[in-house]
């Protein structure tokens, strides 16, 4: 009976071709612990070395950004260090491909903000996407940034196809929005 | 001046900075929580190394395995700095390791080698078997 409890939860997960899920609080000690399990995970799946490097690569920028810009947070909102904060991420394969999905709550007030980072990288192509990482790599860090201002751009560089992004809203929480990303491998 | 030995830790890279040798190895991966706290007081001590020994032979190893973008951004900076020097009479020999089929840190050495060009820059390519 209890492992039936487990049973159902994983069949969803298996028929979507789940090679790994977390939710939760990500702390920068849950980042490298599933760091480790990632990679070990990506060299039974048989994912070839550069494919792993961009998996791998897709993964931290978007478990960092959870910890770093997360809503949802158990440490104070102005910390940039021992963050915890809170968002799910998960990776599966569909056809040939391996995908990121990555979701956490951010103030409403920021949609407008991410929304102009992303947008523009929708319709640049892989080289433009290349300049565009060099320039940023040259200028100042963006004020509103705990890193480098390079994330997206970053993961836009790693993934196959153009990133994919919303905002939901949901009913309950009008302060809030959840921001879902996706990258295809 | 006295070295900087910082052990590896899952997420950041050993630092082994010995400056009365002239040699400064960076070694492992790096995604630490926030880059700028990490890598910020490590270059301001190597800024200050570098003024106080102009024209000195510097050997500077870099192996990383992986970086995150935070991350690139700090060691761009810190080969701005090496690059200074060697503008002003150091000479700079910067050793760069990485996996033979790894793109992204290829085209990152590339990018250093570009706009960093008092360094003498050296790539070299691991097999990863």
């Amino acid at each position: 009976m209890l492992y039936q409890e487990f049973n159902d939860f994983f069949d969803v997960a298996r028929k979507r071709h789940i090679i790994f899920f977390y939710v939760g609080y990500f702390s920068q000690h849950v980042v490298a612990a599933i760091s480790e399990t990632i990679k070990a995970r990506l060299d039974t799946a048989g994912a070839a070395g550069p494919t792993r490097r961009r998996i791998f690569s897709s993964f931290v920028e978007m478990s960092q950004n959870i910890m770093h810009y997360s809503s949802d947070t158990l440490t104070p909102p102005q910390s940039d260090q021992g963050q915890m904060r809170r968002g799910s991420f998960c990776i599966g394969m569909k056809d040939d491909s391996f995908f990121l999905l990555c979701a956490n709550p951010v103030e409403r007030a920021s949609e407008d903000r991410i929304r102009s980072r992303l947008e523009p990288l929708h319709s640049m192509t892989m080289e433009e996407i290349k300049s565009a990482y060099k320039k940023a790599l040259r200028d100042e860090t963006p004020a509103d940034s705990k890193g480098a201002g390079l994330g997206f751009l970053t993961m836009a560089r790693d993934a196959s196809e153009p990133l994919e992004f919303e905002f939901v809203h949901e009913a309950h929480d009008p302060d809030t929005t959840v921001f879902c990303i996706k990258a295809i491998i | 001046m006295e070295s900087i030995f910082i052990a590896a830790s899952p997420a950041s890279p050993e630092i082994d900075f010995r400056f009365d040798q002239h040699t400064l190895s960076i070694k492992g991966e790096s995604y630490p929580e926030n880059a700028a706290a990490f890598y910020g007081p490590l270059i301001e001590r190597v800024r200050a190394y570098l003024a106080a020994h102009r024209g000195a032979a510097i050997t500077v190893n870099v192996s990383l395995a992986y970086f995150n973008s935070s991350s690139t951004k700090m060691l761009f900076t810190f080969f701005e700095a090496l690059n200074d020097a060697a503008i002003h009479g150091s000479q700079v020999r910067l050793n760069w390791y990485h996996d033979e089929d790894d793109d992204t840190i290829l085209e990152f050495g590339q990018e250093l080698r570009d706009d960093f060009g008092a360094l003498e820059f050296h790539d070299h390519a691991v097999s990863s078997t």
